[in-house]
């Protein structure tokens, strides 16, 4: 005998295993395109049958200093992004059908532009003798060229203009979510603006400042072209390492071992920022 | 104004990113030695007459611009003499033509062979010998003279110079003296690589043009320990260094003598010195047992035609090896052409064999010494 309980039950089974067959298809394309790839390259790094490609890639000090690096310079990143962004994704959430629109096409035209392009403006606008400078010492304000290009400060300005609306966009959509009442509630129980930002608004729109750091994170851990260019030869990303062993000296064994450390070292510092935030709500 | 380059990289030389240059003839030489003594000897047509002509004959390349330039100044005088249509592909891909010979019916009559994969195409048995009967390479410098590979334009790593920061030939000759940064002070910019750069600072140090393979590795980094402070950007691509000197953001830089030639024929104050440049060349070859391998050996004598050389040179520096191109090269172009007699004598060609064996060593060695602080 079906109890009503029962058939409950049932219909709710049905409806996710309904729900579960729609998503088939998206997950079979992650596992062809994405999961079955990262296999093989595990695979291809532990080809010979030992773990000497990941005891070079772990253990030498070389690799170990660029991967270092790379987690500093995307965490810099990540910090003037989230700095730059926030104000930015406050400002929408509030603006009128005007400012949205000027932020948004502010935000949207760079995104649509060639990173390359991008990047290759960059070096127009910040050479020793590209417009930045100029303008700086037209102005009185410094006598030599500052360096801003051909060294760490070029990578990360560059980076962040890229990067930047990766952290705009879900910090905005979470501002958008949270009901406004409860900011006008904080403020009518006698919270100064500052106060009811703090203890209401921000926690809630953590969810979104997580998303955007970890994908700004992860983004950066990655970028090859906008260091390469703008770092004058004195920023090494571990990207840049992979594509050398890659493209010059073909010993894909060891990229995939290179490949495979920093996929961990992606993971681990995205479930680090997870936690984080998530700490962050609770408290 | 500054200009916006591309991304793109050199031409000819260094397609496979530039790590690696092309051997040298002695080595070419022994193991076209070894895999010629398994070929069959060759039937000359010269002596027995031309085979039928086909209708059409493909040649490999690299693509691009390249192509479009080969097609208007070589395939296009071939297709007028022969009347044979010279369909192009691309790109550049040892691993096809490895196949395809194995295939025993290639479908190219004449492929371009990137890097160092022509030693390694002659070492494999995968060309044609080059027939010459019908290719004179005689006259030619005894690097060109090559059993299986035909060599077609030659291209450097020079030393390329504001005009305006040193005028009236006081810029530095030679890497001694760009080393030398009391005497000729200013921003300098080097590639971030180890190729052309090891021999430099070699050259820099003393080393005759002729001594300077095998590298004494150690002798290259102390010597460019003491470069290193002065040299503003280390560039990767090979629109930089061309770039950087017309935005003043150098006074100096190595870069491919194509990008400099550019910049100098279109009135820009940049000029470049070949003393001590590094030579490159592109190599081409017909794979082994194509159908039409006779009309393939016509089109290399089609390219080693001098005046033909010498309109190729004169629109993109890339002058092959004919030694007489350079008296069909207008006088005023001559100077900045890696190819130039004059020039050749102050160059050395890049140690292929040298670079395939310790690339990546070298590679390594450099990445540490650029993460010393």
């Amino acid at each position: 005998m079906s109890s009503p309980g029962d058939s409950r039950r049932t219909t709710a089974r049905r409806r996710e295993t309904a729900l579960f067959l729609l998503a088939v298809p998206a997950l079979l394309l992650l596992g062809i395109i994405f999961a079955w790839p990262v296999l093989r390259l595990l695979a291809m790094s532990v080809e010979d049958g030992t773990l000497a490609n990941f005891e070079k890639a772990t253990l030498d000090e070389l690799y170990l200093y660029v991967l270092f690096d790379s987690v500093k310079i995307a965490a810099m990143v990540m910090a003037i992004c989230l700095l730059v962004a926030y104000p930015v994704a406050f400002w929408l959430s509030r603006a009128g059908r005007w400012g949205v629109a000027l932020g948004m096409f502010a935000l949207l035209l760079p995104f649509w532009t060639s990173v390359l392009v991008r990047t290759y403006a960059w070096l127009v606008l910040l050479g020793r003798n590209g417009v930045v400078n100029r303008w700086l010492r037209d102005a009185g304000l410094i006598d030599a060229p500052l360096p801003l290009l051909h060294n760490t400060s070029g990578v990360l300005i560059g980076m962040v203009h890229v990067l930047l609306p990766y952290m705009v966009f879900p910090i905005y959509a979470s501002l958008l979510r949270i009901d406004p009442d409860l900011s006008r509630a904080a403020e009518g129980l006698g919270a100064p603006a500052w106060r009811s930002f703090l203890r209401v608004t921000f926690p809630l729109s953590l969810p979104g400042v997580s998303a955007g750091c970890a994908l700004v994170f992860v983004l950066s851990l990655g970028f090859f072209i906008t260091p390469a260019l703008l770092g004058g030869g004195r920023v090494i990303m571990v990207s840049m390492l992979i594509e050398q062993q890659v493209r010059e000296f073909l010993d894909w064994p060891f990229a995939a071992a290179l490949s495979t450390v920093l996929l961990v070292a992606t993971l681990a510092i995205y479930a680090l920022i997870g936690r984080i935030t998530r700490g962050a709500r609770h408290a | 104004m500054p200009r916006i380059l591309g991304y793109d990289r050199q031409p000819g030389a260094d397609r496979t990113g530039g790590s690696i240059a092309r051997r040298s003839r002695r080595d070419i030489l022994l193991a076209a030695a070894a895999a010629g003594t398994a070929a069959l000897p060759r039937f000359s047509h010269a002596q027995g007459g031309a085979p039928p002509k086909p209708d059409r004959i493909v040649v490999n390349a690299s693509g691009g611009s390249m192509t479009s330039n080969l097609r208007r100044f070589y395939f296009s005088e071939y297709e007028r003499q022969h009347g044979i249509r010279v369909v192009d592909t691309s790109p550049v891909d040892f691993g096809k033509l490895r196949a395809m010979v194995a295939s025993g019916n290639p479908e190219w009559t004449v492929t371009e062979i990137g890097g160092q994969d022509a030693m390694r195409a002659v070492e494999l048995n995968l060309l044609e010998p080059i027939d010459i009967s019908i290719v004179d390479l005689s006259g030619f410098p005894a690097m060109a003279r090559q059993s299986h590979i035909y060599v077609g334009a030659t291209s450097s790593t020079a030393l390329g110079y504001r005009t305006d920061a040193f005028p009236d030939g006081s810029h530095p000759k030679g890497w001694a003296e760009f080393w030398d940064v009391r005497r000729f002070p200013g921003a300098r910019s080097l590639r971030n690589h180890p190729v052309d750069n090891l021999e430099f600072a070699l050259l820099a140090d003393g080393v005759a043009l002729d001594k300077i393979y095998p590298i004494d590795m150690d002798r290259a980094f102390r010597k460019l320990d003491e470069i290193r402070p002065h040299i503003a950007v280390w560039w990767t691509t090979g629109a930089q260094p061309a770039q950087m000197l017309v935005d003043r953001e150098v006074v100096l830089a190595s870069g491919w003598n194509g990008r400099f030639f550019e910049l100098t024929r279109r009135g820009a104050p940049v000029n470049t010195d070949f003393t001590g440049g590094s030579l490159k060349t592109s190599a081409w070859g017909i794979p082994r047992g194509t159908r039409n391998a006779y009309w393939g050996q016509q089109l290399f004598r089609t390219m080693t035609n001098p005046r033909l050389q010498a309109a190729y040179a004169t629109e993109l520096s890339y002058a092959g090896l004919n030694p007489q191109t350079i008296s069909f090269v207008p006088e005023d172009i001559r100077p900045l052409l890696p190819a130039a007699p004059a020039n050749l004598a102050k160059q050395f060609w890049m140690d292929l064999a040298w670079w395939t064996e310790n690339g990546a060593r070298a590679q390594e060695r450099w990445n540490r010494w650029m993460l010393q602080r």
